[in-house]
């Protein structure tokens, strides 16, 4: 079960993907090019127009491809790895990397979609290699920042924050 | 699955409220938004239908700030409760670090709670975790209303494992901090 693990990504392994999102959304002409883990959350980030409404975005584009992911299930599909969403000005391609993260690309109608395609495949694989060294390296950089001094001010934090 | 990112010096969780519709989940929400400094929030985000019953789900970002040099996010969902939305909940719940539970403690509901539960904890294993272990805390909702079950009895049925619960009356913010503190402080201890 995979149950109870964080991802943790340094600094090298960030570096590592924002590369490949300015790599992509250079060679495709998007927008802006996103990293999401399946939970919804932001990983990284390329481009302008999205920066501001990243955290909203997240959500929304993860809950759009978890729930059509449950779409696929009842009709038996079992890969059922990308979609698309295109609009008059603006189209979005999300695509899986492996089980854990989703790749986002917001292009609009100068760039086409075949190339899109391709090339998020490409990212999609390197990407894949990312979170391979992400996973493998867990505990050891994980307790040198949660440590007890943390785990305290956190607390705190929660107490005086989190009250009417 | 909590995401630490040692480069930009963020961690993000996700806590999700789940149980029946119309039982209060969305209203805890709202009163977090309404209550909390400002400087916590972010807007929040509702998927919902004419009549304001959750269709998809509603987003509540809150930030902790910085924390030790991390800056410390929690990300908060609520789930469509009603039956038809089984298929919807599963997604919602996909990457959760910690599920806050809240039953509506009216007599009537109660099978529909235990239902509730046993669909949740269903989900859980659909998703590769186990609700048994899991960050999870209970509220019992709607402490107001003149038909509610005894505390105990709901202990005895919705909380067999006995994770810390709370009462509540969500629509006037009665246990909704107290809910809120404890599912944060259980989700960051399992980090
Ligand atoms: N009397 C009373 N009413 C409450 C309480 N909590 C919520 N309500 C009311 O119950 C109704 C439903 O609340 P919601 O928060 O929308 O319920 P929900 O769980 O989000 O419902 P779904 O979105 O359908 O899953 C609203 O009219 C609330 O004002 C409570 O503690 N006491
Ligand atoms: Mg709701």
């Amino acid at each position: 079960m995979e149950q109870l693990t964080n991802l943790i990504i340094s600094d090298r392994e960030l570096a590592s993907i924002s590369a490949v999102l300015l790599k992509l959304m250079n060679d495709t002409n998007a927008t802006s090019a996103m990293l999401l883990d399946k939970s919804g959350q932001v990983v990284a980030v390329q481009g302008t127009g999205t920066r501001r409404n990243a955290t909203t975005l997240g959500a929304l584009l993860a809950g759009v491809f978890s729930s059509s992911r449950e779409v696929a299930k009842l009709l038996d599909e079992k890969d059922f790895r990308n979609i698309f969403q295109q609009g008059v000005q603006e189209n979005i391609y999300t695509t899986m990397v492996e089980e854990q993260w989703l790749l986002v690309i917001i292009f609009d109608k100068l760039t086409h979609i075949g190339l899109v395609k391709v090339l998020s495949k490409k990212s999609s694989d390197e990407l894949g290699r990312t979170l391979e060294r992400v996973r493998s390296d867990t505990t050891r950089t994980k307790s040198s920042v949660l440590n007890l001094q943390f785990r305290s001010s956190v607390e705190d934090t929660i107490d005086l924050l989190f009250r009417d | 699955m909590a995401l630490i990112n040692i480069a930009t010096h963020e961690i993000h969780c996700k806590i999700v409220y789940y149980g029946i519709g119309y039982c209060g989940k969305t209203t805890n929400l709202q009163h977090v938004h309404r209550s909390i400094h400002p400087n916590a929030r972010g807007d929040m985000l509702s998927i919902a239908t004419e009549t304001e019953r959750t269709l998809f789900f509603d987003f509540l970002p809150l930030d902790l700030g910085t924390v030790h040099g991390f800056r410390t996010r929690f990300h908060l969902y609520t789930v469509p409760g009603q039956i038809l939305y089984e298929r919807t909940r599963l997604a919602v719940l996909n990457g959760a670090d910690g599920i806050v539970f809240v039953a509506d403690s009216q007599a009537e509901k109660f099978e529909e709670n235990v239902q509730s539960i046993a669909e949740l904890d269903m989900n859980m294993r659909r998703i590769g975790k186990d609700l048994m272990t899991f960050p999870l805390v209970m509220q019992w909702n709607k402490r107001d209303m003149p038909n509610v079950l005894p505390v105990p009895v709901l202990e005895r049925y919705l909380n067999r494992r006995r994770v810390p619960s709370f009462e509540a009356v969500a629509s006037d913010g009665r246990g909704v901090f107290a809910t809120l503190r404890t599912i944060s402080k259980n989700v960051m201890a399992q980090l």
